[in-house]
C-alpha cells in the first residue's frame, strides 16, 4: 500500500516537473473595431457585396503582415469583433471613390472607432422608381464631384433582388443584368442627356416585393461601381 | 622455449594489426554520387539535365492551371501533377476557347509556382561544369552550358509571366550563409526579362544546331526568345494603359515603360528570323485536313521546334485520348472541357440561318461541315464527324415541328418552347433519338459536349476504341512550333509598322490551313489568326493577359454552344446558337494580369514585399 502510494507520489512529482509553468500571455482576439466610411458628398458612402473592404495590417505584430480585411456593409458601415489588440495600418479600398493614399494609423483596442471619409468618383442623385402596371420605370442623374482624371464610365445598370441585399451578385439577371446600358466615354465626353439615365424593367412580377438599386460601373482598378439607395417597390397583384 | 612461443604470438600481431590497419581515413564516400561522378561524365550531367528537364514549367496537356491536387508533398505543383488523368482541367476552359470544369475564373490568382529549387540545380550546374572542361572536353562544357542558360531562362520565363520582377538568382546559395544575404530582393520587372533575353542570348550562341529529341538547340533558344520579348513587349505597350496602380507598380517590380515596347518587339521579331530557313511548316498531305490533324500527331514533322515526350513503359503516358473524347467513342474515363461556338466563329459566322432568319435545314448534320475552312475541321469535331468509325451525333432534341425564326426561338422562355429534351440516349421519339450518344443534354452528367463540339486537335484516330484508355497516350506535346515562331514575327512586325512582312507570315500560315490569302493585315487580324492556330495550346490564356483585355473579353462573360436540333414532321436538323449547356459566367479582375507572390515565400522572405497590387 505505501509502495503504491509513493509511486502515484512519484508520479505525480514527475507529470508536475515536465508540466509547463508558463501562461500563454498573448490575449484573444478581443479588440473590435468599427466605423463609417462617410461620402464627401453626405451621407454613407453606399456598397454592395464584394466591393469596398477596409484592409488592416497589423505592424505591431510584424513589419510585413498578411492583410487582412473588413468588408463593409451596404449602408457604408463596417465592424469586426474578432481582432487582435495591437497598432494597425488601416485603409479603405476596392470601391469608387478616389483612392486613398495615406494609411491611418489606429491603436484598436476594445470598442475602437474610426470613420474614412472619402470622395465617390460619381454619386447617383434624384433616384426614382416609378410603377405602371407592370412596367417599373428608373430614373436617375450622375454627378462626378471631381470630373477632371475620372476613370472611364463603363456601364451603369439596375440592380433589383428580393431582399434588401442588392448589389453585384446579389440580384435576378432578368430584371437586371439584361438591362445594363453601355455608356464606355470619359466624363468630359458625356453629354447632359447621358447624364440622366432612365432604363425600364417590363414585366416585374404581380404580387411580389423587390428592392431596387442602380449602379455606375467605372474602369478604375477594381472596375468598380457607385451605387444609388435601395428603394422598396410592391408590385400590386391586380 | 616459451619465450620464443610469446615471440612468435607477438610478431603475428603486431605484423596482423600493421597490415589490416588503415591507410587512409579521409575517402570520398561510396555510397552516394559526388560532383565528380555527376559533373565529370556525359552519362552523370545526363541525368543532371534529365531532373532539369523533367521539372521545367511546359504547359502540356497535363498542366493543371489551377495547380491541380498535391503531389508527393508538394501543393498543387501545376506541372507534372500527381493523379495528371483529367486533362481536361485546361486553361482554355476559362477563357471562352472552351466551357468546362472550372466554376469560373479559378486560375485568376495562381498557384504559387516558385521553382527556385530546380533553379538552384541549373546554378550548380552553371557553376560547376566549367571545372570538368578536361574531363568532358571544352566544346561538350559549352554546348551543356548553352543548354542550361536556356534552361534557367526557360524557369524564369513562366515566373516573370506570373509574377512580374521576380528574384533573380544566378549563384548557388549557401544555406549557411547569413539569412540577409538568403533573403533576396525582387527584382524590376524589366530586369527580369531582359535577364531573359541574356540567357537566351547566350543558349543560342553557346549550343549546336541540333540535339538529341526533347532537348534544346540553339534554334529552341532563339524560338523562346522571340516567345519573352513579344511578352514583354506587349506589358511594355499596354500594360502602361490597362494597369492597377500600387508600390509594386510604382517601384517598377510590375511595369515597364511604354517607351522600352518597341525595342522589345525588334528583339522578338530578330529572335524569330533566326529560325528562317531551319525549320517549315508542316505540309506533306496533299488533303489539307488530314495534313493539320497529322502536324500534331507525326514524329517527322520539320515543324516541331521543342517537344516534350511520354511513354507508356516509363509510366508519363498522358490522357489527351480518353478526356477530350466522349467515352462512346473511348475505353474509359469521361471529358469535360467543350469548344465554344464563340470560338469556332472566330472563323466566321457559320451559315446556319437563312436570310429570313429561320434557321436552315439540313438532311445530315454533316452538310454543315461544308464550305469550313480545313483547319478548323482539323481543330474541332463538328456534329457529323467520325472518329474510330462512329459518328459524333449530337443532337440536343427534337422538335416535332418547327415554325419562325431562330431568334424568336432562342429567345423564348425554355417552358414555352415544344422542343422534346431529354437526359437519356435511350429516350426515343417516334423511334428516333431524342440526343445524341455524344450529347447534348444539361442533366448532371457533364461527360457529353455542353456546346455541340469536341477537340479534334492532338485526338490520335489511329488509337482503337479498346487502347484509348487512362494513360495510354503517347504523342508528344510540341511547345514550341514554326507557326508560332512566324505568328511571333508577325504580331511584332505590326506593332512596328512592318506590315508587308507580317502578311507574308500570316499568308504562309494560311495556305498551309486551308484558308484564303489575306491582302492586308492588321493587328487584329494577326491576333485572331494566332487564337485560330494556336487554339487549345494554352497560348490563348498569356495572350489575353500580354494584350491587357482578358477583363475586357471575360466580363462576366457567357458564351454559347451550337444545338443541333431534328425537326420531325420535316425530317431534317436545325442548329441554333444558345447559350452554351454549363451556364458559367467569367470574369477576370484586373488584378489577375499578375499573380500574387506566394504567400509562404513572404512568410519566408519579407524583401519579396511589396506584394503586387492589390493582393
Amino acid at each position: 500500500m505505501k509502495k503504491s502510494i509513493s509511486r502515484v507520489l512519484l508520479g505525480f512529482i514527475i507529470l508536475a516537473s515536465a508540466a509547463c509553468t508558463k501562461i500563454d500571455n498573448y490575449s484573444g482576439p478581443n479588440a473590435s473595431f468599427e466605423g463609417n466610411l462617410i461620402s464627401s458628398e453626405g451621407g454613407n458612402l453606399l456598397t454592395s457585396q464584394g466591393s469596398t473592404q477596409i484592409r488592416l495590417e497589423q505592424i505591431s505584430w510584424s513589419a510585413t503582415p498578411s492583410p487582412q480585411e473588413i468588408p463593409s456593409k451596404f449602408d457604408g458601415t463596417f465592424m469586426d469583433t474578432k481582432l487582435f489588440k495591437g497598432t494597425y495600418k488601416v485603409i479603405p479600398k476596392g470601391g469608387a471613390f478616389w483612392p486613398v493614399y495615406d494609411t491611418a494609423r489606429v491603436e484598436i483596442n476594445n470598442g475602437t472607432k474610426h470613420d474614412f471619409t472619402v470622395t465617390p468618383y460619381l454619386v447617383i442623385k434624384n433616384f426614382t422608381a416609378t410603377l405602371v402596371g407592370t412596367t417599373l420605370t428608373l430614373h436617375y442623374d450622375i454627378v462626378a464631384p471631381i470630373g477632371a482624371g475620372l476613370p472611364t464610365i463603363l456601364e451603369t445598370q439596375p440592380f433589383v433582388n428580393t431582399t434588401k441585399l442588392v448589389g453585384t451578385g446579389a440580384s435576378i439577371r432578368d430584371f437586371s443584368d439584361i438591362y445594363k446600358k453601355t455608356i464606355n466615354k470619359d466624363w468630359a465626353n458625356l453629354t447632359t442627356a447621358e447624364k440622366s439615365i432612365t432604363i425600364d424593367i417590363p414585366n416585374m412580377l404581380r404580387g411580389r416585393k423587390f428592392f431596387v438599386r442602380a449602379g455606375v460601373r467605372l474602369n478604375d482598378s477594381f472596375k468598380s461601381y457607385n451605387f444609388s439607395e435601395i428603394i422598396e417597390v410592391d408590385v400590386p397583384s391586380t | 622455449m616459451k619465450s620464443i612461443h610469446k615471440l612468435i604470438i607477438a610478431l603475428t600481431v603486431s605484423a596482423g594489426v600493421s597490415v589490416t590497419s588503415c591507410q587512409k581515413l579521409d575517402i570520398p564516400p561510396t555510397n552516394i554520387f559526388t560532383p565528380q561522378i555527376i559533373l565529370g561524365t556525359e552519362a552523370g550531367v545526363n541525368s543532371l539535365l534529365a531532373t532539369i528537364y523533367r521539372s521545367l514549367p511546359i504547359e502540356d496537356f497535363k498542366y493543371r492551371p489551377d495547380g491541380g491536387e498535391d503531389n508527393g508533398g508538394i501543393p498543387h505543383p501545376g506541372f507534372n501533377p500527381g493523379n495528371p488523368w483529367m486533362n481536361f482541367y485546361h486553361a482554355g476552359a476559362v477563357t471562352g476557347e472552351m466551357v468546362g470544369p472550372f466554376g469560373g475564373m479559378d486560375i485568376g490568382a495562381g498557384f504559387g509556382y516558385w521553382p527556385y529549387a530546380n533553379i538552384r540545380n541549373v546554378n550548380i550546374l552553371i557553376n560547376d561544369l566549367p571545372k570538368y572542361a578536361d574531363k568532358l572536353g571544352q566544346a561538350k562544357v559549352d554546348a551543356i552550358l548553352g543548354e542550361a542558360h536556356f534552361l534557367r531562362a526557360y524557369y524564369y520565363f513562366a515566373l516573370a509571366k506570373r509574377y512580374g520582377g521576380v528574384p533573380i538568382i544566378t549563384i548557388v546559395q549557401d544555406p549557411g550563409a547569413p539569412i540577409s544575404e538568403l533573403q533576396v530582393h525582387r527584382d524590376k520587372e524589366e530586369a527580369t526579362w531582359d535577364f531573359i533575353g541574356a540567357e537566351l542570348d547566350l543558349g543560342y550562341k553557346m549550343m549546336p544546331e541540333t540535339n538529341q529529341t526533347g532537348r534544346a538547340n540553339k534554334y529552341v533558344a532563339a524560338a523562346l526568345k522571340s516567345r519573352a520579348m513579344l511578352y514583354a513587349g506587349c506589358i511594355a505597350k499596354y500594360g502602361s494603359v490597362n494597369f492597377v496602380n500600387g508600390e509594386a507598380r510604382s517601384l517598377g517590380f510590375v511595369g515597364i515603360g511604354s517607351d522600352k515596347a518597341n525595342g522589345y518587339f525588334t528583339k522578338a521579331f530578330d529572335a524569330a528570323k533566326l529560325l528562317e530557313g531551319h525549320y517549315s511548316l508542316y505540309e506533306k498531305n496533299p488533303d489539307k485536313v488530314q495534313n493539320y490533324v497529322d502536324l500534331f500527331l507525326k514524329g517527322d514533322s520539320p515543324e516541331n521546334i521543342f517537344i516534350k515526350q511520354y511513354s507508356i513503359a516509363t509510366n508519363t503516358a498522358h490522357s489527351w485520348d480518353a478526356t477530350m473524347s466522349p467515352r462512346y467513342m473511348t475505353a474509359n474515363a469521361l471529358s469535360r472541357a467543350y469548344p465554344t461556338l464563340d470560338f469556332v466563329q472566330r472563323w466566321g459566322a457559320l451559315s446556319i440561318t437563312n436570310a429570313d432568319g429561320t434557321p436552315k435545314r439540313f438532311n445530315d448534320r454533316a452538310e454543315l461541315m461544308q464550305g469550313i475552312e480545313p483547319r478548323l475541321l482539323a481543330t474541332v469535331y463538328f456534329p457529323g464527324a467520325v472518329l474510330r468509325g462512329l459518328t459524333f451525333d449530337m443532337q440536343r432534341g427534337v422538335y416535332p415541328s418547327f415554325s419562325g425564326t431562330a431568334a424568336s426561338e432562342v429567345a423564348k422562355s425554355p417552358g414555352s418552347r415544344t422542343y422534346i429534351l431529354s437526359g437519356d440516349p435511350k429516350t426515343l421519339y417516334q423511334g428516333k433519338m431524342v440526343i445524341g450518344f455524344t450529347g447534348l443534354t444539361s442533366a448532371a452528367d457533364d461527360a457529353v459536349t455542353r456546346t455541340g463540339f469536341y477537340v479534334r486537335k492532338y485526338i490520335d484516330y489511329t488509337k482503337a476504341i479498346s487502347e484509348t484508355d487512362l494513360y495510354r497516350s503517347q504523342q508528344p506535346w510540341i511547345d514550341l512550333r514554326y507557326a508560332e515562331i512566324l505568328l511571333n514575327r508577325a504580331e511584332a512586325d505590326v506593332e512596328l509598322g512592318n506590315t508587308g512582312d507580317a502578311l507574308t507570315c500570316i499568308n504562309q500560315i494560311r495556305n498551309r490551313a486551308g484558308a484564303t490569302p489575306l491582302t492586308s493585315v492588321s493587328i487584329t487580324d494577326v491576333r485572331n489568326e494566332r487564337c485560330m492556330e494556336l487554339a487549345f495550346e494554352n497560348h490563348y490564356y498569356w495572350d489575353l493577359k500580354r494584350w491587357r483585355i482578358a477583363d475586357v473579353v471575360l466580363n462576366n462573360a457567357k458564351f454559347k454552344g451550337l444545338m443541333p436540333y431534328y425537326v420531325a414532321n420535316e425530317s431534317k436538323y436545325i442548329f441554333l446558337a444558345e447559350p452554351e449547356l454549363f451556364q458559367r459566367n467569367y470574369n477576370f479582375d484586373k488584378r489577375f494580369y499578375y499573380e500574387p507572390i506566394p504567400g509562404g515565400e513572404l512568410g519566408k522572405n519579407p524583401n519579396l514585399y511589396p506584394n503586387n497590387p492589390n493582393y
